[in-house]
């Protein structure tokens, strides 16, 4: 094994260098070949390799190994990533592009079965702006931050309890203009906690389901959009006690069964933003306006549940991402906006009821706060850094 | 450079709806080369056989670019191509400021794509720049986009009445529209065309996505034009028929400085309009259904032209003058054809001719299954009113009425020409 590793690095070597050289003298042309080969395997992460010139470079990683891999180009000073690609075959060879700047540079080999590696370290000379590395965020960083989420939540699924409770009650005493009004409290509440990207599982179709697979007539139907409807197209309140009553022993029975679960620490940065990509696609197109007109208020809500876990994130999040003050002035905007449509009586402006112009204002100001949202799930999503090693 | 070693450009300035990832890496592309894009190709017909050339590169979606700087923008003499996408915006900026920000990020945008090049990277820093929709080196492929305002831009919001072109206003509603306010006017026109349908669609996403709080899409309208069958005429509308044959000679300076190109001054032009045009979009649904089932001779009288040839009815040839002085009364070409009455060919109409580049649209089936297709007028000129208004009421009550009906559309300004990497559109007017 030993020898025949030994004869791959040194033709890797060999052939690195031809191409090296090939390059130098037809001035960097667009040469296919693949000039920067960096092999990795069990027990290689890249051997002698160099740039040969700042600015775009790709490296073709090359897994000889046997299991599959992630490499990551790094500042070895801190560890910070340039450049990453996951999920590399064995046997496979996959491109990575970036733009080099002057700096630091060594590739961090993680394998699914073996022990991380880094490779040898490269200096670009000079003061030469490239793509920017970013300080990984790590399980272990992420780890309180969820258990602190985790937390919140259990304590607003205490309050949602109480207020399905209450609405409960109202529906069945028959006291329908009561219950319209702890419907919406209750149901932006639920929308508050940020039923984003599966976070309750079952338990959020059971609540806060649509009509769309089942239809509108369907005994399957519960929860509050159940509710919604029943409550704004004249059912009565003999009719509704039961969904009533199913409604609030399903957020019981989400109370009982959240402490239980295990947050999947990438969605902490997902659901930053899904939230908002939610309610666009739900709220704000008045999807999931089923009688009581108050998309917009469930948006204001999405976007409560979006900046609880900004706030968590940020302190990971504000040394590594520019735009991260331009997200909180957008989700201002866009609350902002949203307030506009808030009627005296507590009830909001339908979707439905927008002049075009309102609209395209909401529309264009989640536009904006979905777009610089983006970075932070890449951002967040948790990594295992050179330093932990 | 190739464009397989490129090295990124610097990222433009942050700005309030312009995407930290936003900017682009200018690849390698030999822009006005020999054979120049296939827009500039179709825009110097005839010359030695550039149509062959032209369609082999838009079948391989090689088309070169079509340089993106200049006096004029580059989209508007030219051919139509075979992909267009004509999108209104509603500017949803929120002051002069930031109006100027999105006029800036729609110009970078432009200018990076139109001559194509390698996307940033961002590591780990956020989703792709780019959509991929191209692969990981972005194509010209001909791409052009052309980009002008709608009168409702001029209102109180922006404070710009005072530098309102003087002839834009609403679209006027002829005796035959069925005008949809949804999908007429706008603050905002952006039409880009290209080779092929994938490059329009990947610099739509891209230039959206770089100006969400910028603007907001309010309608927008898919056109392809055929290629011309038989080769060598000219393409097709959905009718059979030959369109845009009789236009203006874009090679010749003085008429397009008569005819399409708004001269401030003489007008009452504002100053900032100089080598802008004004833009007719008028959509038009094509009742084919009922058109296929009318005989060849009404069809023919319809248009004035023979529907295999193209030829003018009195003459052969489709590029032949039809002679209206020798057919007083309409025996040969009836005085309601049509081209008659579009371009009688007089002294006093020679002023309201306009640069003519329609496109043919497809959207599928109506709500009761009739086939939705028809063509995308698009017209440049220097005054509306002498030109696209005069043509049109002449129009009013022809025969062809009874098989068309315009549904929507708009009155703009096509800016003048971004000149150089620092200049941007409708400088002019917001600096």
């Amino acid at each position: 094994m030993r020898t025949r590793q030994l004869l791959a690095r040194t033709a890797s070597t060999i052939a690195s260098a031809t191409l090296v050289a090939a390059v130098a003298a037809c001035g960097a042309s667009g040469s296919s070949r693949p000039s920067n080969m960096i092999t990795v395997s069990d027990s290689q992460c890249g051997s002698t390799w160099h740039v040969a010139k700042p600015g775009w470079n790709t490296f073709q990683i090359n897994n000889q190994g046997v299991n599959g891999a992630e490499v990551d180009l790094t500042d070895p000073a801190n560890g910070a990533i340039y450049a990453e690609v996951e999920n590399i075959g064995p046997g496979t060879v996959t491109p990575m592009s970036l733009d080099v700047g002057s700096g630091k540079y060594e590739f961090l080999c993680l394998f699914s079965d073996s022990s991380p590696m880094t490779g040898p370290a490269v200096t670009v000379a000079g003061d030469v702006k490239g793509t920017p590395a970013i300080a990984p965020i790590t399980y272990n960083e992420l780890i309180p931050l969820a258990k602190e989420y985790q937390a919140d939540l259990e304590a607003g699924i205490k309050v949602l309890a109480s207020e399905t409770d209450t609405l409960k009650a109202a529906v069945a005493s028959g006291n329908l203009t009561a219950a319209k009004s702890d419907w919406l409290t209750a149901h932006l509440q639920y929308e508050t906690l940020g039923d984003a990207y599966g976070a309750f599982g079952n338990y959020d179709t059971e609540i806060d389901g649509r009509a769309d697979a089942v239809g509108v007539t369907s005994a399957q139907w519960t929860g509050f959009y159940r509710l919604e409807y029943g409550l704004w197209h004249g059912q009565s309140a003999a009719e509704l006690t039961a969904v009533a009553r199913t409604l609030d022993s399903d957020v019981h029975a989400l109370l009982a069964w959240w402490p239980s679960q295990q947050i999947t620490l990438s969605d902490l940065g997902r659901r930053a933003h899904e939230q908002i990509e939610n309610a666009l696609e739900f709220q704000l197109t008045g999807h999931d306006d089923y009688g009581s007109g108050t998309t917009l208020a469930s948006t204001v809500a999405s976007i409560q549940a979006s900046r609880t876990l900004l706030n968590l994130l940020h302190p990971l999040l504000a040394a590594r991402y520019s735009g991260l003050q331009q997200v909180y002035t957008d989700l201002d905007n866009l609350q902002a906006r949203l307030e506009k449509e808030h009627l005296p009586s507590g009830w909001w402006v339908p979707v439905s009821s927008l002049p075009t112009q309102t609209r395209e204002q909401i529309d264009a100001a989640c536009d904006q706060a979905l777009t610089d949202l983006a970075p932070v799930a890449s951002i967040t999503e948790p990594r295992n850094a050179a330093h932990d090693f | 450079m190739t464009s397989e070693s490129p090295s990124p450009q610097p990222a433009p300035g942050r700005r309030s709806f312009l995407r930290g990832v936003a900017g682009g890496v200018a690849g390698g592309v030999v822009a006005g080369g020999a054979a120049g894009a296939a827009a500039g190709y179709a825009a110097h017909r005839p010359t030695a056989n550039p149509e062959a050339e032209a369609n082999a590169a838009i079948v391989t979606g090689t088309a070169p670019a079509v340089p993106f700087h200049g006096k004029y923008q580059a989209g508007i003499l030219p051919h139509p191509q075979r992909a267009t996408a004509v999108v209104s915006f509603t500017a949803t900026a929120a002051s002069r400021a930031e109006l100027t920000d999105l006029f800036q990020t729609v110009t970078d945008r432009s200018r990076f794509l139109t001559a194509g090049g390698t996307p940033p990277a961002v590591g780990i820093g956020g989703p792709p720049a780019d959509s991929g929709v191209l692969g990981p080196t972005v194509v010209p492929d001909g791409l052009t986009v052309t980009f002008g305002v709608g009168a409702t831009l001029f209102d109180d919001r922006y404070g710009l009445a005072a530098l309102k072109p003087a002839h834009l206003t609403p679209m006027k509603p002829f005796p035959n529209d069925d005008l949809d306010p949804a999908q007429t006017d706008g603050d905002l026109i952006l039409q880009l065309s290209a080779g092929n349908a994938d490059t329009v669609l990947h610099g739509l996403r891209d230039i959206a996505k770089n100006t969400r709080g910028g603007m907001q899409a309010n309608w927008r309208i898919d056109g392809f034009a055929s290629p011309a069958r038989p080769t060598g005429t000219v393409p097709r509308n959905l009718m059979g028929f030959m369109d845009g044959i009789s236009n203006p000679s874009v090679t010749s300076a003085a008429e397009m400085d008569s005819l399409v190109w708004v001269q401030p001054g003489a007008a009452g032009e504002p100053a900032w309009t100089a080598g802008g045009s004004y833009l007719v979009v008028r959509l038009i649904r094509m009742l084919v259904e009922f058109w296929d089932r009318v005989d060849i001779g009404e069809q023919e009288t319809m248009f004035g032209r023979r529907k295999d040839s193209g030829y003018p009815l009195d003459a052969t040839g489709i590029y032949a003058t039809p002679d209206y002085s020798a057919d007083p009364t309409g025996d040969i070409i009836p005085l309601t054809a049509h081209m008659r009455l579009a371009n009688p060919r007089t002294a006093q109409s020679t002023s309201s001719r306009i640069l003519r580049r329609a496109y043919n649209y497809d959207r599928g089936l109506d709500e009761v299954g009739d086939l939705d297709m028809g063509l995308v007028f698009t017209c440049f000129q220097q005054n509306i009113k002498r030109q696209f208004e005069a043509v049109q009421t002449r129009l009013i009550d022809e025969p062809l009425v009874d098989y068309i009906s315009p549904f929507g559309g708009g009155y703009f300004l096509a800016l003048p020409g971004v000149t150089g990497p620092s200049d941007y559109f409708g400088r002019g007017l917001l600096a």
